[in-house]
């Protein structure tokens, strides 16, 4: 086994690192996708190489270790021992993480889906809490069903006509667009692999931005929209609730200051930082695999 | 009037009524409701939605004067608050999972979200 095993686990750096300078600009949806897709390859990459090497451990299996002691057979030491058992346990850890992440995420999403009748989610595609605490939020749909938004009394009472239009079509993108899988994607990525946490957060800043886009289009004013992203989220921020909240506030500094200025440009060449990463990722797995295919028939 | 009629799928319409209802904190009639929406549905439009949503009980209604007043049905609300709290509520790490609509600032942000908003009001007048 080759170097180039292990360069499926380093490729994700240069990712992480393009990864911020590719969300600053241009139209956010082509950038969203790319991001998103990049960091599944080079997840499942990582992830491989990972497998490959904690199965050289193999060698130590008692019957095989038994035919590698064979004075007759020369064998290959391909990976050093210690380097296999940690390439399993960092593994397993990336397992438990995606375990986690989809658990929450399965169950958070079950539990909202769960609140106001059936009837009125799939024909006002709304339903409102009476609630201070200004929120709104995309829930995803299922097979069976169409998504919906849950938004609060408190985040109505706080916006004129204008700005609560804005809310809704930012949230009804989120749907339409299925923004939940790209950053569901880049999540799970992100778990496996945590040298990709930069793209999982520029992939959830992005449909942010794509979200923003579509709703000032469709009210057909960026002010109007820059002030409802600003003032909800200055509003949000004075609540006991949201301090709690994940999500960093410069994200919404951004995109308010995005808003301000004109609708961006495609700006695509960019992306092929992400592309031609994926395609150096898949050809090196694809090498390393077939590396690891002799050295099996080696062994056996 | 009606430009933006036909291109708003009805739900939509509904959604905007119910959101103008739920903002005012008092009944409305539909011509208060029509202007709180910005002119940009017709009349009979906004009247043929109340009423809609009058028969499907998602708002009441009373006669005042000649004219109906209509307010959103709270019941169903207050019991979506108390699942939302109850789901969001105990584990704060749940709302990293969602699309909502904005986040937390800290006080730098908050004072550049704030210069921006002085910025686009005065632009707007």
């Amino acid at each position: 086994m080759t170097v180039a095993v292990y360069l499926p686990l380093l490729l994700g750096l240069p990712l992480a690192l393009a990864a911020p300078w590719i969300a600053a600009r241009g139209a956010p949806g082509p950038a969203a996708w790319a991001l998103s897709l990049a960091s599944a390859i080079a997840a499942a990459c990582s992830t491989w190489s990972l497998a490959l090497l904690a199965l050289t451990m193999l060698d130590d299996v008692p019957p095989l270790a038994a035919l590698d002691n064979h004075p007759a057979l020369e064998l290959p030491e391909p990976v050093p021992g210690p380097v296999a058992f940690m390439a399993a346990l960092v593994l397993i850890g990336g397992a438990a993480r995606l375990g986690i992440d989809a658990h929450r995420r399965v169950t958070t999403h079950r539990r909202l889906r769960a609140i106001g009748d059936a009837r009125q989610q799939a024909e006002a595609g709304m339903v409102v809490a009476d609630w201070e605490t200004p929120m709104a939020v995309a829930i995803p749909g299922t097979a069976r069903r169409r998504g919906h938004l849950l938004v609060t009394t408190g985040i109505l009472r706080l916006l004129d006509a204008g700005e609560r239009r804005v809310v809704l079509a930012h949230e009804h993108a989120h749907l339409v667009h299925r923004h939940h899988r790209l950053t569901a994607t880049a999540a799970a990525a992100a778990a496996l692999n945590p040298l990709l946490i930069p793209v999982r957060d520029a992939v959830a800043y992005l449909v942010e931005r794509w979200a923003d886009e579509d709703a000032a289009a469709e009210v057909g004013d960026r002010g109007v929209a820059a002030r409802a992203v600003a003032r909800a989220a200055l509003a949000a921020s004075g609540s006991p609730a949201s301090a709690a909240l994940g999500i960093d506030g410069g994200v919404v500094v951004r995109r308010v200051q995005a808003l301000t200025q004109p609708a961006p440009t495609p700006h695509c060449r960019r992306l092929a930082i992400p592309v031609l990463l994926s395609v150096i990722l898949l050809g090196v797995a694809a090498a390393t695999t077939e590396a690891f295919v002799h050295l099996a028939q080696a062994w056996l | 009037m009606t430009t933006n009629d036909n291109r708003r799928p009805r739900g939509a319409l509904e959604a905007a009524v119910m959101t103008a209802l739920w903002a005012a904190q008092a009944p409305m009639s539909a011509t208060e409701v029509q202007h709180e929406l910005g002119g940009d549905l017709a009349y009979n439009t906004v009247q043929t939605i109340l009423t809609r949503l009058h028969e499907k009980n998602a708002v009441q209604r009373r006669l005042d004067g000649r004219r109906h007043t209509y307010w959103p049905v709270v019941d169903a609300a207050t019991a979506a608050a108390a699942q939302m709290k109850a789901a969001l509520g105990e584990r704060s790490d749940r709302h990293a999972v969602l699309q909502q609509f904005a986040a937390s600032l800290d006080e730098a942000d908050a004072a550049l979200l704030r210069q921006v908003l002085a910025g686009t009001e005065r632009r707007r007048r």
